[in-house]
Formats: structure tokens, sequence, C-alpha cells
């Protein structure tokens, strides 16, 4: 562990300068200067999560094709993965979830961290210095539990993790979604002793993943609607599915089960040209 | 002599495990897992080359990889 403490510390550095450039330059008070940190982060980091938001989309059309290697292989889950992983090959599927974007942002979490642990030493905050937040939380570098606000921003807090684990627990195993949404329940035992401001960011950034995430599916949601169209234009017995597909899509993504049986193959047909042409 | 610093290394990864990595849920496109692969990698290569061979299938697992079935060689 040793040969990581001159980075953490340099990171922490760049985290105080990061603060300090939306503190003075934006006369931000500091927790709003945390939260516009956050922000920078995740706009970022958006290529590489809206391209996993996309291709985790792409993953739900093989869901019942993946449960059915999932039934089969019940016991043995090496093997269940592993076919699952032969299974994405054969059908030129990218699997949604990857490690890096989620690890990029652990050195912004240590050095934030950090950053706030030595914040008095730091920055030499006088007393009249504004470190609250909204008015509930009076000092964000100072123990979530130990002052009230920072109960209601772990009640925030879990909510939020659980919204945007909605989002991104890229699986479509049950029992895995499940531990992901019951997790933060656990983990707030943790976080309680950690500055209130690292808990603001946590809270800013997975809200930043459900806005991302309700906008990508929005987006996506508009994007197969012409098609249907045209392909009842082509074949006209299937009329009724082409008017129906038309009022259904943009708007509600929850009756999407439904029509997916019947808009299944020109979807995937659409993606495979776009692959294609890219290559 | 090979035991040592690696399984320190090992030590690492569950302690990513236990913290960061189960707080910001996802799941690998590989498999073994990123953590599960920097493991097997430690054990038979040691702490300098399996910690190499561990970032580098980290960098591999971005959202344009194709990921799959990638076991330590």
């Amino acid at each position: 562990m040793l040969f990581a403490i001159p980075i953490i510390s340099q990171l922490e550095a760049v985290m105080r300068h990061v603060l300090n450039f939306f503190h003075t330059n934006f006369g931000l008070p500091w927790a709003w200067a945390i939260v516009a940190t956050t922000v920078l982060v995740r706009m970022i980091l958006v290529p590489l999560t809206v391209k996993q938001i996309h291709s985790m989309q792409n993953l739900q059309k093989f869901a019942p094709q993946m449960k059915e290697i999932q039934k089969k292989y019940k016991q043995d889950k090496q093997k269940q993965n592993e076919e699952l992983m032969k299974f994405y090959r054969e059908n030129n599927i990218n699997p949604a979830a990857s490690c890096l974007p989620m690890l990029l942002q652990l050195p912004v979490f240590i050095s934030l961290y950090y950053t706030l642990k030595h914040f008095d030493a730091n920055f030499h905050p006088g007393p009249n210095e504004n470190l609250s937040f909204l008015h509930f939380i009076p000092n964000i570098t100072v123990g979530t539990t130990q002052q009230w606000g920072g109960y209601v921003l772990l009640v925030v807090y879990v909510a939020s993790q659980m919204a945007s684990s909605l989002f991104m627990a890229a699986t479509a195993d049950k029992t895995q979604r499940t531990l992901f949404m019951i997790m933060p329940l656990f983990f707030v035992f943790i976080i309680a002793r950690f500055p209130a401001g690292l808990v603001l960011y946590w809270v800013t950034t997975n809200l930043w993943t459900v806005g991302q995430g309700l906008i990508t599916r929005r987006l996506v949601a508009k994007t197969p609607a012409p098609v249907p169209e045209r392909r009842s234009s082509r074949t006209p017995p299937k009329d009724d599915g082409g008017s129906g597909g038309n009022g259904a899509a943009p708007e509600a993504p929850a009756p999407e089960p439904a029509p997916s049986a019947t808009q299944q193959p020109p979807r995937q047909v659409r993606r495979k040209k776009k692959r294609t042409s890219r290559r | 002599m090979l035991r040592i610093p690696a399984t320190l290394g090992v030590g690492l990864v569950w302690l990513y495990r236990a913290t960061f990595g189960a707080l910001f849920p996802t799941t690998c496109k590989y498999h073994p897992s990123c953590s599960e692969y920097a493991v097997q990698a430690l054990h038979r290569h040691g702490l300098i080359r399996g910690s190499l061979l561990a970032g580098w299938r980290l960098l591999r697992c971005n959202p344009w990889s194709r990921g799959g079935f990638d076991p330590v060689r």
C-alpha cells in the first residue's frame, strides 16, 4: 500500500485545485463546488457510459435466449458464464458492462475523500466560511452522521443508489439485480462515517446516472419507431402491428415487452447493417 | 518467493471487491471477471507480471471491446 501514497497525495492535490477553481472562479460554496466537480467528471465519462447503456439495451433483446442458457446450466455457474460469453461472441453482442468506466471514478472518489479529510489543513476555513449544503447540512467536511441533515442525505443516497442500479446494473440475472438493489441498505453503515461531502458526490453521481439512463432510454425508444412503419408498408397484411407500434413506441417504455416479439427481427437486422458498414 | 508479494496483490483485489467494487455494482463483460482475472494472474505470474496482465485486462474491459471468455494464460 505504501507505494500508492505519493499517487494519492498527487490526486488529492488535483482535486484540491479543481474544487478551489470552482470555489474562487465561480463563487460557488464548497458543497456546490463538489457538485460541479461531480458533474464535470460525469460529463467527461459521457461517451463511455452512453455506449454502455446502448449496448445494455441491445443486450435486452437477446434476453430470452440468454435465459434459456441460464436455465440449461443452472447448477454450474462457471459453465453458465462461459456459455453466455460464447453466445455473445456468436451473436456479435457487446456485453454492456465494463470495468474501466467505473474504475475511472475510483481515483476521483479517493482524492475527494482525502481532500475533505484534510480540508481544514489545506484551505484554513474561517469561522464564517460557508461549508453548508442547502441549509440542512451544516458542514460537508464533518462525518455524515455527526449532523442531523446527514441522515436525510443518507436516505437520499439509498434512494438514488437504488434508482441508479436499476439503470446501470447490466445483468439479466434477477438475483444479482435484487442484490444490487439491497446492497445500499448495508453500505449506509460504512458510508455514514464518511464526510458528508463525499455522500454528496455519491448522490450527485447517482442522480446523473439516472438522468442519463432516462434520456438514453427515451432516445432509443424513439429511434426504432419508424422501422415497423417501413416494414408494414412493404408487407401490407401486417397492418395492425404497424399502426400499434406508431402510437405506443415513442411514449411509454413500459409496454415494450409486448411489441418486442414482433419488432425483434427488423431491429436485429438494423444493428447488423450498422456494424458491417462501420468496418 | 513468488508467493508473498502476489498474496499482497490478491489482498488488494479483495479489498477493492469488498469496498468500491461492491458500492458501484457492475458486471464485467469478460469471463472470468477483471478482479477474478487479476487474482488468477497474480497467483500464476507473481506480483509484477500479474499486475501488468491485470492492468492490460482492465484497459481492454472498455465499452468498445468485444468481451467474452478470456482466461489467464
